[in-house]
């Protein structure tokens, strides 16, 4: 749990920084919307698996974004060995903080360092499972359709760029850490709904991101 | 300190080519590449051992064979040859197995009860099974004793039981 502890002291730390490195009076708030185009860009790595999401951030201060995503998850897959759907959808919620120094050239280029909350919800069924084994033949079974629920905490950092005209492009790369998830199910599932791959209780996923910012006043 | 904050200044100009480069990295870095027969083979795992002697490292069997009770044509492993670690597969369609090793002359046989897992491996591997023992004996004709190691058998390439053999039938 102590480094759950250290995630949510970072914002304050971070904040206390930008409250001490504060003097830009220019500074106008920006609502920021974009879509993750990482999920299609999964598709080549994992065709049947489709996760899409949406995002939107407000730097409310300067270098500090609040920021929100709301996507989706869509698995189906038919093999000889098995049939897998999933259906799901996800949130999360967090903060950015930009840690590099504004260049006047390129003054909404950042580097961001992320904590999110998320929370996924899905469905998953596998209406055919056939295990096969050389010597002791086929087992064939099947798993109902189940619901599933797990809540995760993120850490990770990125790059973003204005591109052109208040058009953003950039990467972030975020690790996840389940703090709890749907016991006793009866299949756990290989792909949590905004959570990515389960590997035990951690996760790595990649965002790529297009973004456009909206100037709030 | 003064070396860091020219770092700084200069990483707006770096920006740009880290966003293109960077995505394109981990993107090709985050690739799957999950090898299917590795992630579903899920054998029973029994070392082999001299009785009385350092259990650290495993003997050698010059030979054995292996069938199931009742079909003594039927052969796991026919003839298998410097065998210090024995992989058995549980029956998948049944809460126990059974399992003769002959030793060449002697024989020994091993019975396992369990409760089995369907396991969801991944999308692309789909399901395998895995296996909790619960229950385990066996004849002592040539092994002398079975210590329980891991009783949770899954992909991973854990030892479940050490087998002690009597020294006339291992060589070092």
């Amino acid at each position: 749990m102590s480094i759950i502890k250290y995630i949510l002291l970072l914002p304050l730390a971070l904040i206390s920084l930008q409250v001490q490195g504060s003097s830009d009076t220019l500074f106008r708030p920006a609502l920021r919307i974009g879509l993750d185009v990482g999920g299609f860009a999964r598709r080549f790595v994992e065709p049947e698996v489709m996760m899409s999401e949406v995002s939107a951030d407000v730097e409310w201060r300067r270098g500090f974004f609040a920021a929100a995503e709301f996507g989706l998850l869509h698995i189906d897959v038919e093999k000889e060995t098995h049939r897998y759907q999933a259906r799901g959808n996800f949130f999360r919620l967090g903060s950015d903080f930009n840690i590099l120094e504004r260049n006047p050239q390129s003054k909404h280029d950042v580097l961001l360092l992320s904590v999110r909350y998320g929370f996924g919800w899905m469905e998953h069924e596998a209406p055919f499972i056939i295990i096969s084994d050389p010597f002791w033949g086929d087992y064939e079974s099947l798993v109902e359709s189940e619901k599933y629920r797990a809540h995760w905490l993120e850490a990770g950092f990125g790059l973003r760029t204005e591109l052109w005209n208040n058009i953003f492009v950039g990467w972030s790369l975020r690790g996840h850490l389940l703090i709890s998830r749907t016991r006793e199910a009866e299949m756990e599932p290989h792909f949590i709904s905004g959570f990515g791959r389960t590997n035990g209780s951690t996760s790595l996923l990649l965002h790529y991101q297009i973004m456009y910012r909206i100037p709030l006043r | 300190m003064q070396t860091t904050g020219k770092f700084f200044r200069r990483l707006p100009s770096m920006i740009r080519f880290w966003v293109i480069a960077g995505s394109l990295l981990l993107f090709f870095g985050c690739a799957a590449d999950e090898v299917c027969e590795e992630a579903t083979a899920n054998n029973l795992r029994l070392g082999f051992y001299l009785l009385g002697q350092d259990d650290s490292t495993w003997t050698v069997i010059d030979s054995l064979r292996v069938f199931i009770p009742g079909e003594p044509k039927t052969f796991l492993y026919e003839n298998l040859s410097e065998v210090s670690v024995l992989e058995l597969p549980l029956n998948i369609n049944a809460d126990n197995s059974a399992f003769v090793i002959d030793f060449f002359h002697v024989k020994d046989t091993l019975w396992f009860n369990y409760n089995r897992e369907t396991h969801f491996v991944s999308v692309e591997c789909g399901f395998t099974m895995f296996f909790e023992i619960t229950d385990m004996t066996y004849t002592t004709n040539h092994i002398q004793h079975i210590s329980e190691n891991i009783t949770y058998v899954t992909n991973s390439l854990d030892e479940h039981y050490k087998v002690y053999i009597t020294p006339a039938i291992g060589i070092d």
